[in-house]
């Protein structure tokens, strides 16, 4: 898929565009808004991700321009001004999904996907973890024919785990994707880790979970084929 | 303290009353004196009178000469007498005087006029005297009825200047009503105070210009802090991208790997310090809106189920105790959520194993109350005063936030105006109490 970064902090836009590319993505990049607009108008992206504190542009009159010359791209704000109502001014006009810097690369990997997801329809019905399978539609986890009984935090942990199978992701970054609308200080550590024990539990009551691994001093990853 | 315009009644009040005593301890006087003066000019005129008889008709039908008669005349009440006696004397008199005589064994002060003149060679001394007895009375009585009419005319002015104080003084009244409860120099009453005083006039143009003045130096710090939180997210990011990505290589070493790990951490810390200063001044420039509407006790239900797992890890009871419901409205729904997540989420890290924690919801005194209570480490006073300042680390408390969570809790509850309170003690717990604004 292509992607087009806007961002005017040139190393933090590499940065994402090596991430990306790393995921598979087709990447350019703009530095000033001036040039994504150009950009947008010659070239079919299908991500745009858009920082909105430009220094020549207002981020949200490139999503306007972008819409009225009919693009098809998809909008993923990016932004560090994270006003209300930046956000609110965002997604009404278009924008896909909104993300508050500094964010973590496999969020922004994960909000692309489910973007893509919707936009493309693709359903993943079924996801296998050894002796366990993952509905996705329903949000349900069964071990050999068995329900197994997770909480929603518990499932939305699992789950993002899957989406971003075999890399490892630290505690602070399941935290945030599970905890992030709370608006709290009081990150801690030991919450994904009772959270993980809880899971492990539930799960090794059907069948053992090798695939699901702890990597010492970093956090956990799920490792599947 | 007292009100300024009984301070200024008072004050008449004791000025009028001065006067008024200076007044009566000199009146006697001046009563006495016109009297006198009265008295002496009948008496002067009774002399006349006498002296043009005596021209008239010759001195004889009062006094023969050379005997030592005395010629004597008094009316029946004593009030007056008139007297004619021939001197000796080689003086000459013309006096008035205040004696006193025996007349009829009864001694009665009189005022008298001596007077001596000459007739065919011989010399008499003519006294006309008037009784001072009924000027006395008169003079008691024209006190008295001045004393009376004095504190009339003052107790009547009392209350017009009483009257006259408290209008005149309504717009300072204003003014200061204006002060009073506003919690932001933003929430000041800017429109002017109608005054024909002068002085309250620029009394209250001061003010207006002082708010205004502050309430830009607050925009100004609070616009400081957020471009500031800005430019500190940025590079945050940069560095984070660049943690992260190195952490996704598979050709990490382990111990390399770990030590990114840590390296990210702190910066967690970092970027969440700055998110909480981002909050804490987005909050108090009211950037916030307050536009739901929803159930208190549904709010702590969901935070309870939220901590739940962290509080059975740690064998610590959550208990929930719902005697009321508040629909709270032009709130800001995730706001209060925080609010109240900080304070139980502080409950729970800082009650040891096999503690308790108490939610509880009521109305008391027609008011919202929440409750959090634990048995926990409790606080010592001096932490207690810092718990609401930003940054002011609880040592041993909190070892994972960044001790701005209670100060976010708190500015929550200042926006919504809602007041917060803390009992503590060391060993024993701590309590944890909102009171929500009165539904008007």
């Amino acid at each position: 898929m292509n992607v087009l970064i806007v961002e005017d902090e040139r190393s933090l836009a590499r940065e994402i565009a090596a991430f990306l590319k790393s995921e598979n993505f087709l990447c350019d990049i703009a530095f000033t808004g001036m040039d994504a607009s150009e950009k947008i108008a010659i070239n079919l992206y299908d991500f745009v991700l858009l920082d909105l504190g430009l220094p020549d542009y207002n981020g949200l009159d490139l999503i306007d321009e972008a819409k009225k010359n009919g693009s098809e791209a998809s909008f993923i704000i990016i932004t560090a001004r994270g006003a209300v109502e930046d956000k609110v001014k965002g997604l009404n006009l278009g924008a896909d999904d909104y993300l508050a810097k500094p964010f973590a690369l496999i969020e922004l990997l994960s909000r692309i996907n489910a973007v893509a997801r919707r936009k493309f329809r693709v359903t993943v019905q079924e996801i296998t973890l050894g002796d366990f399978e993952m509905q996705t539609e329903s949000r349900k986890l069964y071990c050999k024919g068995d329900e197994v009984e997770l909480t929603k935090k518990e499932y939305d942990l699992l789950w993002y785990l899957v989406l971003n199978k075999n890399k490892v992701l630290t505690r602070h970054q399941l935290y945030e994707h599970i905890w992030g609308n709370i608006l709290d200080d009081q990150y801690d550590s030991n919450f994904i880790d009772v959270h993980i024990k809880n899971l492990r539990k539930k799960l090794n009551a059907h069948a053992p979970t090798p695939w699901l691994e702890t990597v010492r001093g970093v956090g956990y990853r799920v490792s599947v084929e | 303290m007292i009100k300024l315009k009984i301070k200024l009644a008072i004050f008449n009040l004791l000025s009028k009353l001065a006067f008024t005593a200076l007044f009566l301890i000199f009146l006697p006087y001046i009563i006495e004196r016109i009297n006198l003066r009265q008295v002496d000019n009948d008496l002067i005129q009774k002399r006349e009178q006498v002296i043009s008889l005596i021209a008239d008709v010759g001195i004889e039908p009062f006094i023969e000469s050379d005997s030592a008669d005395v010629f004597g005349s008094y009316n029946i009440l004593k009030e007056e007498f008139v007297s004619l006696e021939w001197t000796d004397t080689e003086e000459d008199y013309n006096h008035i005087e205040v004696t006193e005589r025996i007349i009829e064994g009864e001694v009665i002060t009189y005022r008298v006029l001596n007077y001596s003149f000459l007739v065919d060679g011989q010399k008499y001394l003519l006294e006309v005297g008037k009784s001072l007895v009924s000027i006395h009375y008169a003079r008691q009585n024209i006190t008295r009825v001045i004393l009376i009419f004095l504190l009339l005319i003052i107790l009547i002015t009392l209350l017009t200047d009483l009257q006259y104080t408290h209008l005149i003084l309504r717009p300072l009244d204003r003014i200061t009503g204006k002060l009073k409860g506003i919690s932001s120099p933003s929430l000041f009453d800017r429109r002017p105070v109608k005054t024909s005083t002068k002085d309250f006039y620029r009394l209250d143009n001061a003010l207006r210009e002082l708010m205004d003045n502050i309430d830009s130096l607050f925009q100004k710090e609070k616009e400081i802090t957020v471009n500031i939180s800005h430019e500190l997210l940025t590079p945050v990011s940069v560095l984070r991208s660049k943690l992260e990505n190195l952490l996704l290589r598979e050709d990490t070493d382990p111990e390399v790997s770990e030590k990114i790990e840590e390296s990210l951490k702190t910066l967690h810390r970092l970027q969440t310090l700055v998110n909480s200063l981002l909050l804490i001044a987005r909050i108090e420039s009211h950037q916030y809106l307050r536009e739901d509407d929803f159930s208190l006790n549904k709010v702590l239900k969901e935070i309870a189920a939220e901590l739940s797992p962290i509080a059975e890890d740690k064998e610590i009871k959550i208990k929930e105790g719902y005697d009321q419901d508040l629909q709270f409205t032009k709130a800001n729904r995730p706001l209060i959520f925080s609010m109240l997540y900080n304070v139980i989420n502080n409950a729970v890290k800082n009650t040891p194993g096999g503690g308790e924690i108490i939610i509880r919801s009521f109305f008391q005194k027609e008011r919202f109350n929440i409750t959090i209570s634990d048995n926990g480490r409790g606080m010592t006073h001096q932490q207690l005063e810092n718990l609401f300042l930003r940054f002011k680390s609880r040592a041993g408390i909190n070892e994972d936030g960044t001790g701005i969570g209670l100060a976010i809790s708190k500015s929550i509850a200042d926006f919504h105006d809602i007041s917060v309170s803390v009992t503590s003690e060391p060993g024993k717990g701590t309590t944890f109490f909102f009171i929500f604004p009165e539904i008007s």
